[in-house]
């Protein structure tokens, strides 16, 4: 158990994105520009008061510096990252250590991606090209490459050794679809059936069509400073509890050799962000587990200890995880349902609930007034919620966490 | 620097990259080798540059038996590179070598990623695929120097329950 860490020192102030599209029609520069300036506008910030920035990208994206021009900021602070999911916590831990060490006071961080137009993770495109090299070279060829497969083995041994069932794990895609229903900025508002999904193509056995997440173009931006500063400005802030970053298991593999394969990363991350933020899980509001895949949502609950190990399958599929259950997870649809932004759009949502102004079909959402009826096409507002969490996978080997309150 | 066309891909392995370039020249061979420290024997995979029990940075290349148990697996249906088009479903399999089960502690073992394959090289069809079937390296020579290491079942009992995956 690590110490309390920074708690309560650091908020998040400004929180934008761009529209969820399949085809933005813009570079990943524009789209970067838009969410920081999004980001801005929400927090009520000027150019001259960013000064600090962090993105982070997988050979797909822009950098900080392009953006700064475009939005006529000067920075003290910049870091390019490379990275995919995960990394949205990871960054808010850095942007709290790099105003700590006095290197700068606010920080933007972006993930800009034209996820379906230009570089598809689960696509047959320039990918799927690329020469292959480094230790690659003992998966690729196998046609072990996608997200999906390299991660199969690890949901296949889950089934195995505690029974999961492809229906448990389906109730992820019906929750989040749920959810997206009464998001007006979502992708896919379209609400599935537990059925719907085992009658969807498979993709690699585990996994059906509607098991993954969709890939799409978007930019996200959150952006953190000290609590002085938050006091100030035109959100009520949202305060930073506890953080991990990047935790990982022993090894750099998919955790295939040094096993078990089903225990993933966020066992290690968690006693670090529970122990920052001083609660538990049983204290906790609602959740953003990283849904790159079902069974992704379900091993990451199960890891940080909001089930037992191997009771995922009923966690998940027992109702907690719905809009008007113990604990709604993903309340925007996620990234099953809302778009693929590499996890940074499940913090956007925690933020604006933990505001009380999920910007759901409720008249007065805008003011906080909420009708809290869950039927479809209506509010996505959790009532009274006080703690948030979101839960980050990169990988079943990678993890990070972040712990926020109203 | 050696290079490979394997199913529509490059295959690059650098003249620096001497454990990848070792692995592949004794696939060629028709050897399946992992590497064993010098220092404390412990036999290691994916190959890597030290020891991660000891840290030892000298080793030597180990052959074993090729033999070994799936652990876990999969049936590729949407297939991502334009190789592997005409080859779907297709299976991949995590092998559990026979070799170091259960050490240095109960969870580890040497597990290699492979395709588990029929007498005719072609992917071994989805109903005789199950996690505890025992199963064999067999060498696949690819071109004229390029040979990969695949997987075939062995007609052995196993030594566990099977257990097959069904979508319910
Ligand atoms: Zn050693």
């Amino acid at each position: 158990m690590n110490g309390p860490g920074l708690k309560d020192k650091y908020c998040i102030v400004g929180v934008g994105e761009t529209e969820y599209s399949k085809n933005s029609g813009r570079t990943t520069q524009a789209m970067a520009v838009g969410a920081v300036r999004g980001a801005m506008n929400d927090a009520g910030l000027k150019p001259g008061d960013i000064d600090g920035m962090l993105s982070y990208h997988s050979g797909d994206s822009t950098t900080s510096l392009a953006v700064t021009t475009d939005l006529g900021v000067r920075l003290n602070f910049y870091m390019d990252c490379s990275g995919g999911g995960s990394s949205t916590e990871a960054l808010v831990g850095l942007a709290m250590g790099a105003i700590e060490a006095g290197m700068c006071h606010t920080v933007a961080i972006f993930r800009s991606m034209n996820g379906y137009s230009q570089f598809r993770y689960g696509g047959t495109g320039a990918r799927a090209r690329a020469p292959v090299t480094g230790n690659a070279v003992l998966r690729i060829p196998y046609g072990f490459m996608s997200p999906a497969q390299s991660f199969a083995f690890t949901f296949m041994r889950h089934m195995m050794e505690y029974g999961t069932t492809s229906s448990q794990v389906a109730h992820a895609r019906v929750a989040h679809s749920k959810h997206a229903s009464q998001n007006p900025k979502a992708l896919l508002k379209k609400r599935f059936t537990v059925q719907d999904v085992l009658n969807s193509r498979w993709i690699t056995k585990p996994l059906h069509l509607l098991d993954c997440c969709l890939e799409t173009d978007n930019a996200t931006c959150i952006i953190v400073t000290s609590v002085e500063r938050a006091r100030n400005l035109q959100q009520r802030p949202v305060f930073i509890m506890g953080v991990a970053g990047r935790v990982s298991k022993p090894r750099a593999d998919m955790h295939y050799v040094h096993g078990p394969i089903t225990r993933v990363a966020g066992y290690y991350a968690a006693p670090i962000v529970f122990g920052n933020a001083g609660i538990e899980p049983k204290d906790v509001d609602l959740t953003g587990s990283y849904d790159a895949f079902t069974f992704t949502t379900m091993l990451m609950l199960e890891s940080y200890g909001f089930c037992q190990m191997g009771e995922g399958g009923d966690y998940v599929s027992g109702g907690i995880i719905e809009l008007g259950g113990k604990r709604p997870n993903n309340t925007s649809g996620g990234q099953l349902c809302e778009g693929y932004t590499h996890g940074m759009n499940l913090v956007i949502e925690n933020v604006r609930q933990l505001r009380g102004l999920a910007d759901d079909y409720c008249p007065q959402w805008q003011a906080g007034v909420h009708t809290y009826d869950y039927s479809e096409g209506h509010c996505r507002q959790v009532k009274d919620a006080e703690i948030s969490m979101n839960l980050g996978w990169g990988t079943p080997a990678t993890s990070s966490a972040l712990i926020l309150r109203r | 620097m050696a290079e490979y066309q394997y199913k529509g891909m490059e295959i690059i392995v650098p003249d620096n990259d001497r454990e990848h370039q070792g692995y592949f020249e004794a696939a060629r061979e028709r050897r399946l080798v992992v590497q064993r420290c010098s220092d404390c024997g412990k036999l290691r995979w994916e190959p890597g540059t030290a020891c991660p029990w000891c840290t030892s940075l000298t080793w030597e290349w180990h052959q074993v038996s090729g033999k070994g148990t799936i652990y876990s697996y999969q049936i590729v249906t949407h297939p991502i590179q334009p190789g592997f088009s005409d080859w779907v479903p297709y299976p991949v399999v995590l092998v559990e070598l026979d070799e170091q089960r259960g050490e240095p502690t109960e969870d580890e073992a040497l597990r290699i990623v492979a395709n588990l394959l029929d007498d005719q090289n072609e992917p071994e069809k989805e109903e005789n695929v199950a996690i505890g079937k025992r199963v064999e390296v067999v060498f696949v020579d690819a071109s004229e120097d390029f040979t990969i290491p695949q997987f075939r079942l062995l007609d052995e009992t196993p030594g566990a329950p099977l257990w097959q995956f069904q979508a319910t």
